[in-house]
């Protein structure tokens, strides 16, 4: 097998992110992740001898800048470099804006995109001085199409596929790749405000006829992380079933 | 200073390398930026900042200051080292 890459995955503790956390695994590279929580995936993989020496915990909240600077220090402090950066951590407060209190946009906004820049920009370094690597930003179709009531959560990740495509730009040259996989509407997103009316208009819209899983999510990362794709960057993979289309 | 000297004039050399450049020149007195010294433009700046933090554990850039010439960087270095002595 070839030399496990050194994968960091934010919020890696629970639904999408753990998903991703568990493919990275099963491909035998070595995971960091963070959330403000332990779960049960985080305390299984800990104790999993094949995992030994393989798989980082942090509990941090992204969205204080020293614990998540102490989060990439910790990383690059245990595996020296970093191959691959997968922004996933994010939360969604549902709730039109005439409403929306300033506080919840306050949240979506200093997590989803003040944090995903600030680790960004730390991973970045740490690949500028390594010569290369590989940068996903999970976004989302609500920042494609938009969705009622999840409009500030929308701006977030539309915000996200801009900084997508100026940090591709600006990295291109140096092996480094930046894109953005907009995701659709996943099973595990049930908590973030979709009542099971909404779901199943959806499922019944969706070509594919179903709501995603997070192994559908991680295969196109992984694909985009592929060492071989270099000529892939600055671009947005929708992976929604075809709801979209 | 002695053992700084060399590890920057390295690091910027083999930046220089990166970059196809590397029949130019890097003395202590070489200005960073500009046609008449290393010519650094935006990116390559940030690369050295970066590689001098992986390095050193800080950088001056990082510190907020704006090194102009390889000898500043040089004395960011030996200034630290003389301060903790």
């Amino acid at each position: 097998m070839t030399t496990p890459r050194t994968v960091i995955v934010t919020g890696g503790s629970r639904g999408l992110g753990e998903g991703i956390v568990q493919h990275f695994l099963d491909a035998g590279d070595r995971v960091a992740t963070c959330a403000r929580s332990e779960t049960d995936a985080v305390r299984a993989w800990q104790a999993d001898p094949a995992y030994a020496d393989r798989f980082l915990f942090r509990k941090a909240d992204l969205a204080d800048r020293e614990q998540s600077t102490q989060f990439g220090k910790d990383v690059i402090a245990e595996w020296k470099s970093v191959d691959v950066l997968v922004n996933n951590a994010g939360v969604a407060r549902d709730g039109i804006l005439a409403l929306f209190s300033d506080d919840d946009s306050d949240t979506v906004i200093d997590l989803n995109l003040k944090a995903t820049i600030h680790l960004t920009k730390q991973v970045v370094r740490n690949m500028l001085a390594h010569g290369g690597g590989r940068i996903v930003n999970i976004s989302s179709i609500t920042g494609l199409t938009g969705y009622r009531g999840l409009s500030v959560y929308g701006a977030t990740k539309a915000a996200l596929d801009g900084f997508t495509r100026g940090l591709a730009r600006e990295l291109g040259s140096r092996k480094i790749t930046v894109n953005s996989v907009a995701s659709g509407y996943l099973k595990t997103e049930m908590s973030h405000g979709l009542d099971d009316a909404q779901l199943n208009q959806i499922v019944r819209r969706t070509p594919a006829g179903r709501l995603g899983e997070p192994d559908d999510i991680a295969r196109a990362i992984a694909f985009l992380v592929d060492e071989r794709n270099d000529w892939i960057t600055g671009q947005v993979l929708v992976v929604d079933g075809g709801l979209t289309a | 200073m002695n053992e700084i000297e060399p590890r920057i004039v390295t690091i910027v050399t083999e930046l220089l390398e990166r970059s196809d450049r590397e029949e130019t020149t890097v003395s202590l007195a070489a200005t960073l930026h500009g046609d008449d010294g290393l010519a650094l433009d935006s990116l390559e700046t940030a690369e050295l900042s970066a590689i001098l933090e992986d390095e050193f554990g800080n950088d001056p850039f990082g510190a907020g200051l704006l090194p102009e010439t390889v000898a500043d960087i040089v004395a960011f270095y030996a200034d630290a080292t003389a301060a903790s002595a």
